[in-house]
């Protein structure tokens, strides 16, 4: 077990190229933010899966029901590495974690507060808020130096780059489809192009304590630029309109400028007072409260087999 | 590319249908399961369903396209047909909306999978004997998905849990029977080396598969139930299953068909 003499001594350690290892004697300063953080992932991966889920029934096609279930699948396991990484950092239990989520006093991404209205929608969700995400995560594992996160978003990051491929093959299909699609789409980026830009935040905090610790390596900024450079020209390219009358392209700077960014929605999300929040928690805290006795019930027989 | 009987066709389309109604209602289970690890067992379980109705589906429109040059794609054949030409059976079609339900049905379903696709694996039909062992190598493990719950349930010494899963077996174990309704001209299935098996004699097997699993886990179930399990032929209730469709199916249907039908022509 390795331990520091004060925060100065930990922060050299992680100037240095330091990871730290669950059985370190962290700075509580540090297990609490970064357990916060990982608790906020967890939460937003099984928050994600439940909003891909009302469309999957739907899915126009067996093989394409296939891998939208393998998607939110892999979603879903994301969320249980996740638990595993946070509940070992000895601050809540992976049920307390849950409990807290289906109770409406934890948060979750924005983009997970709004309800996919079409099919176009899920696909939406799948290339843009997925790609936003996916930038995000990317962000974190470059540096994480938390051991075993970091070691759990190598796996969510390769996988969240298949995602994103399907993703653009599923935009490709619906932009060069027929005229119905295309309009789909359009109405789909009207609803998901400000939540996804929003899902980086606002400029980050110059004191940032997961930017001075390299869990983050990036700024909020910085990775939101990045992202409407890439995805405003494309979008553009096939034929889409960005819903925002004050976008333009800065000549002088060579980038995209969006109009001023209001992060109202945003803050209703992190009080869990986003369009669809409602209806996301209280479907999720029904079913877990009726499946309560199949849980019960595994313990029990887990005790009599112990017991025997 | 090769053109089946009528009597192979009707057969696989029996079965297909089955595998895409189980698929797609396990489906709707995503993310609702009781715990993570549940949910990512239960999410593989629907993926492997679907896909054996798609591998089956494929024989049945490579067929179609080998005698009449129609090509017709699989997601229009397995989606868009008019409820009255599916032929799945009412226990692959309930909507099993509580987990014991859907528990409970995944057993009984997947116990009798196991004799469907050991009656294929000897078929005449090469592509479809091949479909058949690689897909009761996926339900080995499903069986021992179903087992592990229904055991686990059934030693807690949880009445209440107990009495939950005993009161599915008792709804959901009659609707079993229509498994073993025979799709049209299964003699000529038969005869033809197609299968190897009738669904009487395979009806059989299941009820002693059935009897023999509620026997090891000791479940309270009710006379009517263990006297319908020692009857060895199914009853007559069960003729026509496959021709009607249950309570619920239309509008099931028309979710399944949501949004292929806005555009049956596009691509999706």
């Amino acid at each position: 077990m390795r331990a520091w003499t004060d925060l100065d001594d930990f922060q050299t350690f992680i100037d240095e190229g330091g990871i730290v290892e669950p059985n370190d004697d962290m700075p509580d300063e540090f297990r609490q933010e970064v357990f916060r953080f990982v608790e906020f992932h967890a939460n937003s991966e099984l928050m994600g899966g439940l909003t891909e889920r009302d469309w999957i029934p739907k899915a126009p096609g067996l093989r394409l029901k296939q891998i939208f279930l393998a998607k939110t699948q892999d979603e879903i396991g994301h969320a249980h590495l996740l638990y595993m990484v946070a509940a070992d950092m000895g601050v809540k239990s992976r049920n307390q974690m849950i409990e807290e989520l289906f109770s409406g006093k934890s948060r979750f991404h924005n983009v997970f507060h709004y309800q996919a209205v079409t099919w176009a929608d899920q696909v939406a969700i799948a290339f843009l808020v997925d790609a936003a995400a996916f930038a995000s995560q990317r962000a974190v594992f470059a540096e994480c130096t938390y051991g075993p996160y970091k070691r759990v978003l190598k796996r969510i990051v390769a996988e969240e780059g298949f995602h994103l491929r399907h993703g653009e093959d599923m935009l490709m299909t619906l932009a060069e489809g027929s005229k119905l699609q295309h309009s789909m789409f359009q109405d789909a980026l009207e609803r998901w192009w400000w939540p996804a830009v929003q899902l980086f935040g606002p400029d980050s905090d110059p004191n940032d304590p997961l930017l001075k610790w390299k869990i983050k390596s990036e700024r909020n900024e910085t990775l939101r630029t990045a992202y409407i450079q890439k995805f405003v020209p494309l979008l553009q390219g096939y034929g889409f309109e960005i819903p925002d009358d004050e976008l333009r392209y800065d000549d002088e700077a060579k980038k995209w400028v969006t109009s001023e960014i209001d992060w109202e929605p945003l803050k209703a999300t992190m009080s869990n007072g986003g369009p669809d929040s409602r209806r996301r928690i209280a479907d999720a805290a029904t079913n877990w409260a009726d499946t309560a006795w199949v849980r019960d019930a595994l313990d029990a027989a887990t005790i009599n087999r112990e017991a025997a | 590319m090769s053109e089946l009987s009528a009597a192979a066709l009707s057969y696989l389309i029996a079965f297909a249908d089955d595998e895409h109604m189980i698929g797609a209602r396990h489906t709707s289970w995503i993310g609702m399961g009781p715990f993570l690890e549940e949910d990512l067992a239960f999410c593989s379980i629907a993926q492997d369903e679907l896909g054996h109705a798609i591998a089956l589906y494929e024989l049945v429109v490579d067929s179609f396209g080998s005698s009449s040059e129609l090509v017709t794609p699989i997601d229009h054949f397995a989606l868009l047909r008019p409820a009255a030409d599916y032929r799945s059976c009412s226990l692959a079609e309930a909507a099993c909306d509580d987990w014991q339900d859907a528990l409970v049905r995944h057993w009984l379903y997947d116990r009798a999978e196991e004799l469907r696709w050991a009656a294929l694996a000897d078929s005449s039909n090469p592509a479809l004997a091949a479909i058949a062992l690689r897909s009761e190598r996926e339900e080995v493990f499903h069986r021992a998905h179903a087992e592990s719950f229904m055991s686990r349930i059934a030693s807690s010494g949880n009445a209440s849990s107990i009495a939950l899963i005993t009161d599915s077996i008792q709804r959901l174990l009659p609707l079993g029977d229509g498994l073993w309704d025979p799709p049209d001209a299964e003699a000529d299935a038969i005869a033809e080396g197609f299968v190897t098996e009738s669904s009487a004699s395979m009806a059989s097997k299941w009820k002693q598969d059935i009897a023999q699993d509620i026997q090891k886990w000791n479940l309270p179930v009710g006379l009517e139930i263990q006297i319908y399990l020692n009857e060895a032929a199914p009853s007559a209730s069960s003729f026509g299953d496959r021709l009607q469709r249950s309570e619920g199916f239309d509008q099931f249907l028309t979710s399944l068909q949501a949004v292929i039908s806005l555009d049956p022509e596009a691509e999706w």
